[in-house]
């Protein structure tokens, strides 16, 4: 009985990989290419963390995103439904941001703090015993201070803000005010963020493989009360490391580029909830083109 | 069914891929509801980042030539996906898939090309949210 229910399985195997040979497959993205964006979760336990000679935990490395950061590219991602607290005046900001604003990033425009941290994309830290280095795609970069010294008074604003690093035991603690007021984004949603914005983050290695990062945003203007937002990356393999990324050397884009985001799904991403291409799609002329 | 799959799969490394290589969402520039086929005859090619452009000459039902811009995914990410520089000329006659602006302008997101030699590439800028993304997300 087993052996006749078999044969016909047998035959449906071979019938569909037959079909697979001569079905038009649509392309899709390698997973090579996710891999250079995101880690591998390691199996078993993990070496400690390295230290540096002043026997501070070493954050160097290259740190890739996990898959299970959800949604990414939202501040608000360890908030129930995602909600921010925004005050009347952040959702007015909020509002002209996602209707007059085209994305920063989309015009070359540095990213900045918080926003590089809610980015799925990886980055690079380098340290040594007065200064930690964070390193980013498009060839953007801030280097934190670590030597006690304080904020500067009445900082000019500037996209990474002005910035100090201290350590609370195995804490890595940068302290970041002066930041660029709206239209710049706060995350890839097109929140927003004031210059009243502080930004406090805590990285702790917990052990080789992993990175993590506690933030606290406190935007008094933007948002009723300070709000968290924490993740985990991973490190990347030996070898591994950012590449020239030139944002602005070919912007044939920016002109056709409108405001906002479009439209946030209900897992928290900006994107489209609709089907994919369809298998023949229409010529120009079906839109008068 | 294995196109279904094949759709899901590329859609799920999308949404996995999260923002990836776009510097940009797709809904900022294209309008998804306009899906479109573009025939033609490579006149440019823009090896660049942050994205690749080529251009095709289509010619329309009434004989009328119509120059096109279709936008890509960067060199890094386009030859990842088997797509290299040289395997595209000018004079290539190419089948885009892809979707309008949403200005009006003769430019495309270039998300399914046929090259030359036959083979079907992913040309679109990973984790733009363009359409198909969320359709093959895994529930969380």
């Amino acid at each position: 009985m087993r052996k006749s229910g078999c044969v016909p399985l047998v035959v449906l195997s071979i019938a569909a990989a037959l079909t697979a040979k001569a079905a038009p497959v649509d392309p899709a993205i390698p997973p090579e290419e996710a891999s250079l964006l995101f880690g591998v979760e390691p199996v078993g336990p993990s070496p400690a963390a390295p230290r540096t000679a002043d026997g501070h935990p070493d954050l160097s490395g290259f740190w890739k995103g996990s898959r299970a950061t959800k949604p990414v590219g939202n501040i608000g991602k360890d908030l129930p439904g995602f909600k921010l607290p925004l005050t009347a005046a952040g959702a007015a900001a909020l509002k002209r941001n996602l209707t007059t604003t085209v994305d920063p990033e989309a015009l070359c425009i540095i990213g900045g703090i918080p926003r590089h941290s809610a980015s799925a994309l990886p980055f690079e830290i380098v340290q040594n015993k007065d200064h930690v280095v964070f390193l980013y795609m498009y060839t953007y970069f801030r280097s934190i201070p670590v030597d006690g010294r304080k904020h500067t008074v009445d900082p000019d604003p500037t996209f990474f803000g002005d910035k100090t690093g201290r350590w609370e035991g195995d804490t890595f603690v940068i302290d970041t005010v002066g930041l660029k007021d709206t239209p710049i984004w706060i995350d890839e949603n097109a929140n927003p963020q004031s210059e009243a914005m502080h930004v406090v983050e805590k990285w702790t290695r917990p052990d080789a493989n992993h990175i993590h990062l506690e933030l606290t945003v406190d935007d008094p203007k933007f948002y009723t009360h300070p709000f968290q937002y924490t993740r985990t990356w991973l490190a990347g393999r030996p070898g591994e490391g950012l590449k020239e990324y030139s944002c602005s050397e070919n912007n044939v884009d920016r002109p056709h580029i409108g405001p906002g985001p479009g439209p946030i799904r209900a897992d928290g991403t900006r994107g489209y909830d609709v089907p994919p291409l369809p298998a023949v799609p229409p010529p120009p002329e079906a839109y008068g083109k | 069914m294995l196109r279904n799959i094949a759709f899901g799969l590329a859609g799920a490394m999308l949404v996995i891929c999260g923002s990836a290589d776009a510097h940009h969402s797709f809904a900022a520039e294209f309008d998804g509801n306009k899906p479109v086929r573009l025939i033609g005859t490579i006149t440019r090619i823009e090896w660049t980042n942050p994205h690749s452009y080529f251009y095709l000459d289509v010619t329309d039902s009434h004989g009328q030539v119509n120059n096109w811009a279709c936008e890509s995914g960067n060199p890094g990410a386009l030859s990842r996906r088997g797509w290299k520089k040289g395997d595209i000329k000018f004079g290539d006659r190419l089948t885009v898939d892809g979707y309008l602006a949403k200005d009006g302008s003769r430019l495309i997101d270039a998300r399914r090309v046929t090259l030359p030699d036959g083979r079907v590439v992913y040309g679109g800028s990973a984790g733009d949210g363009g359409p198909g993304d969320a359709a093959a997300a895994p529930k969380p």
